[in-house]
């Protein structure tokens, strides 16, 4: 008959193997596992900036008065009037394709700048524009079957000449997230004076229009 | 000589299995906890998912989204902190995955007022 023979070792392995079992059931005790985590993770982000300068804006005037006229498309200021009957709205974007940001991506902030070159006692409301249109077509009966908001994104003064800002953030985000950037209509909301902003055509690239941008992706 | 090991063997075999049911029995463990513990194997996704925000024109983020997370991850809650470059929160929500045919996407609000421009990472899990 075969003697079963203990040998030091196996009792160590045996001890140490307990021992690993109920140090993991203890663990598990200690976590409280009624509620189970199934997943988690983490996403980084990426932070940058990508303003915009004339070479990829785009922008026109149209013209109630001449309601097919697309001459605004290449003029170099952009005229805005309440008149009724014979009102001007202008139209400003900017080409975001150069900032390679998937719509995955969002604003952290945007700031658009204009500069007016001709001042007048008027409010200038900024609508966001959701469609697409190009200035070398837009007219002012084109302007019907574009998407345009109601509400403005923001105002400024135009009674004096200078560089004025609107805030854009919320727009621009939305925008980065569809794809494509389509701007903002610029209209009189108060006042009866025609005022003038810069056109990406200007001569002076001071009184061009701009956007500051920083995003993460 | 050899008895006498085999002897001390089998004394220290009978010491350590004694000791072993005494810690169990220290634990108090119950089959209950254990079995909850076993759960933990299923999960409704391994793969890593994406999530976007909005923001209001402050640059306050209004909501995050989280896209394409597997309709298996229906009743769970989807939690997520929003970090800065510290990996401290800025702030923090959850929600209830919903019902939906395909990938869901889950949008969360709640988050108080916490600026996009300080957020650097999301850390999100997904709990039964």
């Amino acid at each position: 008959m075969r003697r079963l023979h203990i040998k030091p070792l196996h009792l160590v392995v045996a001890a140490v193997g307990g021992s690993l079992a109920f140090s993991g059931v203890a663990y598990a005790a200690s976590l409280g596992l009624s509620t189970n985590k199934l997943f988690a993770w983490s996403q980084t982000l990426t932070k940058g900036t990508c303003n915009q300068t004339s070479p990829t804006a785009d922008d026109t005037f149209v013209q109630q008065g001449s309601p097919n006229s697309t001459a605004g498309g290449t003029a170099t200021t952009l005229t805005i009037k309440p008149t009724a009957g014979s009102q001007d709205y202008a139209f400003i974007r900017f080409d975001l394709s150069g900032c390679s940001l998937p719509t995955t991506a969002g604003a952290d902030s945007a700031v658009l700048s204009v500069r007016v070159t001709t001042s007048g006692a008027d409010t200038i409301s900024v609508f966001p524009v959701t469609s697409s249109w190009s200035s070398s077509t837009l007219t002012w009966n084109g302007v019907s079957s574009l998407t345009i908001g109601s509400t403005a994104t923001g105002t400024f003064s135009a009674s004096t000449t200078g560089t004025k800002t609107v805030t854009v953030t919320a727009d621009v985000d939305a925008a980065i997230k569809a794809g494509t950037l389509w701007g903002w209509e610029l209209r009189a909301t108060s006042g009866t004076a025609t005022i003038a902003i810069g056109a990406a055509e200007n001569g002076t690239a001071g009184n061009r229009p701009s956007m500051t941008l920083s995003y993460e992706k | 000589m050899k008895r006498l090991t085999n002897i001390l063997g089998i004394a220290l075999t009978a010491a350590l299995v004694s000791a072993g049911v005494a810690a169990a029995a220290s634990l108090g463990l119950t089959s209950g906890k254990l079995g909850a513990g076993s759960a933990t194997v299923s999960g409704c996704t391994s793969s890593s998912l994406t999530a976007t925000r909005n923001v209001d024109n402050s640059g306050n983020v209004t909501q995050v989204n989280v896209t394409s997370v597997p309709q298996a991850c229906a009743s769970e809650t989807l939690a997520v902190t929003l970090q800065n470059s510290a990996h401290t929160s800025l702030g923090a929500a959850s929600t209830t995955v919903g019902t939906c045919s395909g990938g869901c996407t889950v949008s969360i609000t709640g988050f108080g007022t916490v600026s996009a421009a300080n957020v650097t990472a999301y850390a999100l899990s997904l709990t039964e």
